[in-house]
């Protein structure tokens, strides 16, 4: 990066967060601060939940898994749709009619204290870890390709948004998000105009295509029933509806986003925008993947996407496979020519032919590429071997022009502050009010709360600054929290799950219900090798078969109302 | 300690202000509609450049 770049990088980050305070100077009352001046747009709230959940890992990590797996990744996301429509029809209207601050009070209402404590006591848990890995991820990839000091890069982009979300809460966070998101955009949509460019003279998009499509990076559906496969179209669709209900519906990150909205109208075409343009924006950012791969194949990537492993474990036995990787790619993209030669033609046997040939000598260049990587892996026990998550950042820092450089890096970082925005607002809120205001002072003016917030925002800024530090002392940390996520959030959306659709089950049996399925998730997390994703699944059915069982053994539940709030 | 319930919302929520879709129904309808269209559009894509 040169200076111009740092120009761009800085005045975009800085630029929007400065906007951000100004936007929303000047005092402001608690459902202010918390919801909202209430004249939130569909647009703004459709955005605003677009930008929560495509944090930088999204944008860093996905044009990865494009190049690597091709499109099907895309399948992961089938379910959000429908995941969507249940909570515009279901949830969003009961939060809006009783006018909730956080997913956790409506608990309260429809159960009693102890379930919405432990429902705000299960997100905050989750969350709470996750805003740390929300700015700990693109920081070690960032930090790692530029040289950049990590906790520098860590504490940098984690104040900036303690700043601007503590001064302007929920309205900050979503007037930020738009422009954000608008400069995640411009970042990728310039990446891949210049990609196309970029690649060789005389070679279309139709050839590109045809080329990925010969590696079969365009297989995005797979409607195999084999269930030890990672992404099918039943997977995707039931699995994903499962994981989008539990995130879109019940963790206050995203709530606090549409619940913001001016009307119950408003906040349900927000979420509706994200029905459909979830999946186009995944396959967008998935192409982007598949692109780059055509692209080297013409143009001869690193043997090793993480540099910095590369230079630290670089020995003679490295040297001579990287030798061998030239060869084998010299002789794919001569292959791959004529190929399309032969295409352009209408040749179909020298076609087939080549094609075939070039397939192998891809073969034998990945053969290569995986002794690479053993080789750094034995030599350096540090070396992550994932390494599509600096296949994008590789290919920004070494093919595109500065400006553009300094763009896309400013994008990710956009995606990680706009995430851990949303993330520390929800934090805040539900700290203060499902915590603070619900046992500690009930009675207390809107400025002490509002001072609370501000408070509590900084607190959970400060643990996912801390968090996010630490982290570089475990090297398997983001998984470790995926699998956290996991044995919570499918208890949580038990709770959720029998408060709409089992009218009957009250308070006692759901919370004991609950606390007892969290206990199966935890010793069969102990005692099972399964996959940590079925876990949601599990802790889901349990908490809600629990809680029949527990309220058939007690007898018929009380109604139940908390009390009303002071005037 | 709730806040008091939100009434606003009430009249407004049977309209969705859209040309052409007067109910919430039709926009989840079309919501799938979408879904079932990409899905064939992606299918078609794997199947032209197989």
């Amino acid at each position: 990066m040169n200076a111009l770049d740092y120009v761009v990088l800085l005045g975009t980050l800085l630029g929007i967060a400065v906007y951000g305070v100004w936007r929303t100077r000047g005092p402001r009352d608690l459902k202010t601060y918390l919801k909202g001046d209430g004249n939130t747009r569909w647009i703004v709230i459709g955005l605003s939940v677009m930008a929560t959940q495509a944090s930088a890992i999204t944008f860093l990590s996905t044009p990865g898994q494009g190049y690597e797996g091709g499109l099907g990744f895309l399948q992961n996301y089938f379910g959000a749709p429908f995941a969507l429509i249940i909570i515009a029809a279901v949830f969003l209207p009961i939060y809006r009619r009783l006018n909730v601050y956080t997913a956790y009070e409506f608990l309260g209402r429809r159960f009693d204290s102890k379930t919405r404590l432990l429902g705000a006591a299960l997100f905050l848990v989750q969350r709470g870890l996750g805003a740390g890995i929300t700015i700990y991820a693109p920081a070690i990839v960032l930090s790692t390709v530029m040289g950049w000091r990590l906790d520098a890069t860590i504490i940098f982009s984690g104040s900036i948004v303690i700043v601007y979300t503590v001064a302007g809460g929920c309205q900050a966070v979503n007037v930020t998000q738009k422009y954000q998101l608008a400069v995640i955009f411009a970042g990728m949509i310039t990446a891949f105009v210049v990609l196309v460019e970029r690649l060789p003279a005389g070679l279309t998009l139709t050839d590109a295509l045809t080329l990925a499509g010969g590696f079969k990076k365009l297989e995005g559906v797979d409607f195999s029933l084999d269930i030890h496969r990672r992404y099918t179209f039943w997977s995707g669709l039931l699995g994903g509806m499962f994981l989008a209900l539990s995130y879109f519906g019940t963790d206050q990150s995203q709530v606090q986003r549409y619940l913001s909205g001016a009307s119950l109208r408003e906040c349900r075409l927000g979420l509706m925008f994200n029905a459909v343009c979830k999946i186009p924006m995944q396959f967008f950012i998935l192409m982007l993947g598949v692109m780059v791969f055509v692209f080297y194949q013409f143009q001869q990537p690193p043997i090793y996407f993480n540099r910095a492993a590369l230079e630290h474990g670089g020995s003679g036995r490295l040297r001579s496979l990287e030798a061998e990787f030239a060869k084998d790619h010299a002789q794919e993209r001569q292959q791959l020519l004529a190929w399309l030669n032969a295409k352009h033609a209408g040749n179909r046997n020298a076609e087939a032919a080549a094609r075939a040939a070039a397939l192998a000598a891809h073969e034998r260049g990945e053969g290569v590429r995986a002794q690479a990587k053993a080789a750094l892996l034995a030599g350096n026990s540090r070396t992550t071997t994932n390494e599509a998550d600096y296949v994008f950042i590789t290919f920004i820092l070494d093919d595109l022009p500065h400006g553009i450089i300094g763009l896309l890096v400013a994008a990710f970082f956009a995606a990680a502050m706009s995430s851990k925005a949303a993330e520390l607002n929800a934090l805040g809120s539900t700290t203060t009010i499902d915590f603070y205001r619900h046992l500690v002072a009930r009675a207390a003016t809107d400025a002490h709360y509002v001072a609370a917030s501000r408070c509590f925002t900084i607190l959970w800024g400060l643990v996912a600054i801390g968090f996010a530090l630490f982290a570089n002392l475990a090297e398997n940390l983001i998984q470790a929290v995926n699998i956290l996520g996991s044995i919570f959030y499918g208890v949580v959306l038990g709770l959720f799950l029998v408060a709409f659709f089992l009218r009957r089950i009250g308070g006692a049996a759901v919370f004991w219900a609950a606390l007892a399925a969290q206990l199966l998730v935890f010793v069969l997390y102990f005692s099972l090798s399964i996959s940590y994703l079925w876990y949601n699944l599990i802790g889901c059915a349990a908490c809600m078969l629990f809680s029949a069982a527990i309220q058939a053994a007690i007898g018929p539940a009380a109604g139940h109302e908390e009390a009303a709030p002071p005037p | 300690m709730p806040t008091p319930p939100n009434e606003s919302d009430a009249p407004e929520s049977e309209t969705t202000g859209l040309p052409g879709l007067r109910t919430w129904r039709s926009v989840y309808v079309l919501v799938v509609a979408v879904f079932v269209v990409w899905v064939g559009l992606l299918v078609a894509l794997a199947r032209i450049f197989s």
